[in-house]
């Protein structure tokens, strides 16, 4: 059992557990934060996605151990952003969702994505969410959906 | 009166988009324990003895003595065990699970039962023909006396796994005397009449909800319902909740895949053309029949593809080997004889010297032709403006030339297709016999109560929006929850294309009745299913109707080869479909781009192969689906040609944009390569065979 | 259980390391899918386990007058935007895996884990990178083709870790990098490609190949090279079928559920010429 100190959403976290359990496991059973989800476990799918730092990071392949003193946002926490406020409402408007799965992954992409690069092309959003699978969308509409959010949010980021 | 097809949000994209939706892997109950699986590690043979570590206290081993019904899965054919009693028919086939609280001691326990084996010869050859279809139309083989020549080719399709991004699972709990199961699931009534028939329960102490599903593809079809009754014996016997997930290496060894199939057409030609056709379709079952029948089925019934030949000599083989049984996926048979028949046309118009589009479009259905069954086509067939809106699209006549000619490993290819919308057969009438409710509730609020699920393609928007239109409503006063079958009466599976067209047809009917007892405060409507008296099919035999109708399709796919390492780069689409009337434009084009990157993907990318019966692509690193990277835009057009008996018109959307995305790369590939391709996947290691055999 | 220590310092890590046998996880990327227990379960890392992803003195790119120096716990992403960073080496970079895991895995890692299929490899090589390793009382530089020994296999003792990649600031005329996967992102090479070539005066001054996923380790051969160099360069675009049967024998591909063992040595053959061809 080791100490690990980290920020989760915001707010300063404390816990004593095995260093070596995945990031993603102590999300979802510690916190009740469901909202990154297992599609791989390997770092292909990235439905486990979260910003570390600010940065898109598959939480499937973090230990805990390598949390410590780190700042980490799942989706839940980036749900009371601003910034999701363009991003979800993009989504929506573009038709980007169908079976949900991919789309909280999908989210954080496009955040690190708009973070780093609030007008990118569409050669540059491919690359940001080359890191996350869709089964259902074919990603043009998912395109679509960061465009249209990086054209809304134009002062955001 | 506003068109319906006119674009809404849909109304779960804040829970999905937010992260909020529960899919079956996030929930959580008091006392919940874990089940895992005990596999065989051999492919066919029998279990000799089994030896169990002592098991701690709270752990359990539910295996076939636990079944207290039948211990067999209720599927079109039953073949399936719940748990193998003693004979193994593939690698990882079930015997056991293992339950409990912490996950590390069921791995240990697994770990320590040691199962010895009588070890057999495993078939993997396809020899074990246990179905076997044969029909014709018109002079069948006949038509092939005194022909000019016969042009003979063979056809192959590899695996595809459906690869939906939300590994499967279920939660099973007990409440009270009722067993009931949470799951990611196509088909609740299917899992829940598998269940009855494996407890041997009363219908009342089943009950089986949808979680919300990520993806499913045919792949939730019917392999649910053989973890659905794993799990519902073991929470019967220990009365507890319990969860099973599948991780994703399990998930893609053992769950159903698309079936590898090989056709055989010959051609008879007479005065330079087509009299007749020949075509033997072989598919592999796996090591179980479950509905292999029905993809045969489907298969033959496209044999034909977009056009309309006389005289047909049609047959098929289901065959049994000893590896993981295979079943529904999106096409359900017609992407494998899409595929075959459209590249058979082709080559031969080409091989008889003829433009092979001009050649194509002289054979293409009209309206009254008759179906490879000696069905009516009776709806308009708008597929020559379709092609001819997407030939001026894509340049289409232009490219193909120039880059026939430029030989710059370039290449454009167009394939046509249908998709026939419904159960296949008499199904909608003799088995699923949907029924409906619709519930109008004291706050002027409707309830759909339907069987149909979500998993994508976005019914819970367009069912509320199909009834809010159809009563004047606001989409607001239109409830439509993930279906319960406590509280939902059977409308047949999410399969098929049929949800909008028969399911979404019978809450139009519904409604109508509801719009006429608006003034009534609490009551429910129920319909159920007629099938149209005009449609007659003879299962048996293969004659008639097989169909109420069909959607078209015309797909054009350019791409760039790259001579030295043989990839193949897909620079653009263009897609042109008739589904009848769009409920939701941005829905269907949602399901057109979907459908179209799995088809394409199923043509060139996507490799699954066997060795000794085990799946050797076993994790989304080794199976190949594509990226945001891969795919290219596409264009999608929609053609509106009503059908009488869909709701405003609407037909069969989710399977067509999957059909017609092989044949069209494969052409394009051919196009970019001057080679004849006569497989898929068309893999960089295939593309360097043809190019380096001359 | 398995020890675990979590180093934040160098000293640390290397004091750490001089007290028993331990595994080195720096992102985790490769190491916690090499020792995947099942969802829930913690890693089942099979040795004790020293992370060093949180030790930021090894986060950097330097450079002076003649090398870049990479540090251990340097990320990927990182590397990507750096602007010292040899562009071979961030053109493989931007096509390794996704954004995901570029964000946490880091260039040593890449290096520890040996994979044949190691795409970062292939630039290290060709650009004839050094690997620093340390321990609590000796540093060493190892040549990156001496050090990686085997698959999975590295030359390092086990109280050592790499702290540094050095790589020497070098020109070429031209340098391509072609990665053969199955599909555009997220995927493991079939089979990739490193060519760089010096041309000055019309002769080849310079000539490097090297090769990843052919063989069990990447393939460059200095011995080969150093026949071209100094050719005037139409006679070695002229000699390409002497390159080739050169090349040939050492390239020695398996077949496996990505690819099979034909395709992998055509291609590859495939890809010196063509660079010999457009150079």
């Amino acid at each position: 059992m080791t100490e690990i100190k980290f920020k989760l959403n915001g707010k300063k976290q404390v816990i004593k557990s095995n260093p070596n359990r995945r990031l993603l496991d102590v999300l979802r059973e510690d916190f009740d934060l469901t909202g990154s989800k297992e599609g791989c476990g390997e770092g292909e799918c990235g439905a486990c996605s979260v910003l570390l730092n600010g940065q898109i990071a598959n939480s499937c392949c973090i230990p805990l151990a390598n949390v410590d003193g780190q700042d980490i946002v799942t989706i839940e926490g980036f749900s009371k952003t601003k910034e999701y406020q363009v991003i979800k409402d993009s989504f929506a408007e573009a038709g980007g969702v169908q079976c949900g799965f991919c789309t909280p992954g999908m989210i954080i992409a496009t955040q690190s994505l708009l973070n780093e690069n609030p007008h990118p092309s569409d050669y540059e959003i491919k690359i940001g969410l080359s890191g996350n699978l869709c089964r259902c969308t074919g990603y043009n509409l998912i395109i679509k959906s960061v465009k249209l959010a990086a054209k809304d949010g134009d002062d955001l980021w | 009166m506003k068109d319906i097809s006119k674009s809404i949000n849909k109304v779960d994209n804040e829970e999905k988009i937010s992260g909020q939706a529960k899919y079956v892997a996030d929930y959580k109950m008091d006392g919940m324990l874990y089940a895992m699986t005990k596999r065989s590690t051999i492919a066919k043979g029998e279990i000799v003895k089994i030896e169990y570590p002592e098991l701690p206290e709270g752990y359990y081993i539910i295996d076939h003595k636990d079944v207290q019904g039948k211990n067999i899965i209720k599927v079109i054919f039953e073949d399936w065990p719940v748990f193998t009693d003693k004979q193994i028919t593939y690698l990882y086939e079930p015997i056991m699970l293992v339950i409990g609280p912490d996950k590390s001691v069921i791995v240990d326990i697994l770990d320590k039962i040691k199962i010895t084996y009588k070890e057999n010869k495993p078939i993997f050859e396809w020899t074990d023909s246990v179905i076997d279809y044969h029909f014709d139309k018109g002079q069948g083989n006949r038509a092939f006396d005194n022909v000019d020549k016969v042009i003979e080719h063979t056809y192959q399709t590899g695996y595809q796994e459906q690869a939906y991004i939300e590994p499967q699972g279920f939660i099973g709990y007990p409440e009270g005397e009722k067993t009931t199961l949470l799951g990611s699931i196509q088909c609740p009534y299917y899992v829940k009449n598998a269940v009855i028939q494996a407890l041997g329960e009363k219908n009342e102490n089943v009950r089986v909800i949808q979680a919300h599903v990520g993806g499913a593809f045919g792949g939730k079809e019917e392999y649910p319902s053989l973890i659905g009754c794993q799990l519902a014996v073991a929470v019967k016997k220990i009365k507890k909740p319990i969860k099973l997930i599948f991780e994703r290496e399990e998930d893609m060894l053992v769950t159903t895949k698309r079936h590898p199939s090989k056709t055989n057409f010959k051609a008879a030609i007479k005065d330079n053309k087509i009299v007749g056709l020949k075509a033997h379709v072989s598919i592999d079952a796996g090591a179980t029949i479950g509905l292999s029948g029905v993809v045969l089925s489907r298969a033959l019934l496209a044999v034909s593809g977009a056009y309309t030949f006389d005289h047909l000599d049609v047959s098929g083989n289901v065959y049994r080997t000893n590896t993981v049984p295979n079943g529904a996926f999106r096409g359900f048979g017609a992407p494998q004889m899409f595929f075959a028949v459209d590249m058979f046309i082709e080559h031969v118009g080409k091989e008889l010297g003829y433009n092979p589009l001009d050649f194509r479009q002289k054979l293409l259905v009209k309206q009254g032709d008759r179906t490879s069954t000696n069905g009516l086509f009776r709806d308009p067939v708008l597929m020559p403006e379709m092609i001819q809106k997407a030939i001026d699209e894509s340049d289409y006549k232009n490219k193909i030339k120039k880059y026939s000619q430029e030989k710059n490993f370039k290449g454009i290819g167009m394939s046509l297709f249908f998709h026939g919308c419904g159960f296949t057969g008499s199904g909608e009438k003799n088995i699923i016999k949907a029924k409906v409710r619709l519930k109008k509730t004291k706050d002027d609020k409707v309830h759909i109560l339907v069987a149909a699920v979500d998993m994508g393609q976005g019914i819970k928007t367009t069912f509320r929006k199909l009834i809010a239109h159809m009563l004047d409503l606001d989409i607001e006063k239109v409830v439509f929850n993930n279906p319960d079958t406590d509280f939902v009466p059977d409308s047949g599976p999410t399969v098929a294309s049929r949800t909008m067209m028969i399911v979404g047809g019978l809450l139009a009917r519904a409604a109508k009745e509801m719009k006429s007892r608006w003034v009534e405060n609490d009551f429910t409507v129920e319909k159920e299913y007629e099938q149209p008296d005009y449609i007659e099919y003879d299962e048996l035999h293969f004659v008639g109707d097989a169909y109420p109708a069909y959607s078209w399709g015309v797909n054009i796919v350019e791409v760039e080869v790259d001579p030295v390492t043989y990839q193949v780069y897909i620079k653009k689409s263009w897609s042109v479909y008739d589904v009848g009337k769009a409920i939701d434009e941005k829905i269907v084009m949602g399901q057109a781009d979907g459908g179209l990157a799995q088809g394409l993907a199923y043509g060139y990318l996507e490799v699954m192969n066997h060795k000794d019966g085990k799946i050797m692509q076993k994790n989304m690193t080794d199976y190949i689906i594509p990226t945001a990277m891969d795919m290219s835009e596409m264009e999608t057009y929609l053609f509106d040609n009503p059908y009488a008996f869909g709701p405003y018109g609407a037909k069969g959307v989710g399977e067509l944009p999957l059909i017609g995305g092989p044949a069209a790369i494969a052409k394009a590939i051919e196009n970019a390569i001057g080679k004849t391709v006569y497989k898929i996947p068309v893999t960089p290691e295939y593309i360097m065979e043809l190019m380096n055999n001359d | 259980m398995v020890k675990t220590h979590i180093a934040k310092t160098l000293n640390n890590a290397l004091e750490i390391l001089n007290s028993g046998t331990y595994r080195i996880v720096a992102g985790g990327t490769d190491m916690l899918i090499q020792n995947r227990s099942h969802t829930g379960l913690p890693i089942a890392y099979k040795d004790d386990v020293i992370y060093i992803n949180l030790i930021d003195e090894l986060d950097y790119i330097k450079e002076d007058s003649k090398n870049i120096y990479i540090g251990a716990t340097t990320r990927l992403e990182t590397i990507l935007r750096s602007e010292k960073a040899p562009n071979i080496l961030k053109d493989i970079i931007h096509e390794m895996a996704g954004p995901g895991i570029r964000h946490t895995a880091t260039l040593a890692g890449n290096i520890g884990n040996a994979s044949p299929a190691g795409d970062s490899l292939v630039a290290l090589y060709v650009l004839g990178a050094s690997i620093k390793c340390q321990s609590i009382d000796n540093t060493r530089t190892v040549k990156i083709m001496d050090f990686i020994q085997g698959v999975r296999k590295i030359d390092l003792k086990s109280n050592e870790m790499i702290t540094e990649i050095i790589i020497a600031k070098q020109d070429f005329t031209r340098v391509i990098f072609k990665k053969v996967a199955p599909r555009l992102s997220d995927a493991i090479s079939k089979l990739s490609f490193v060519g760089a070539i010096k041309i000055i005066d019309n002769i080849v001054e310079d000539f490097r190949i090297a090769l990843g996923a052919v063989s069990i380790t990447v393939v460059r051969n200095e011995e080969i090279e150093n026949k071209y160099r100094g050719m005037p360069l139409q006679e070695f675009k002229d000699n390409i079928d002497s390159v080739i049967s050169d090349y040939e024998p050492i390239i020695k591909p398996i077949d496996d559920q990505r690819s099979n063992k034909e395709y992998r040595k055509h291609v590859a053959l495939n890809l010196i010429k063509d660079f010999i061809i457009k150079s």
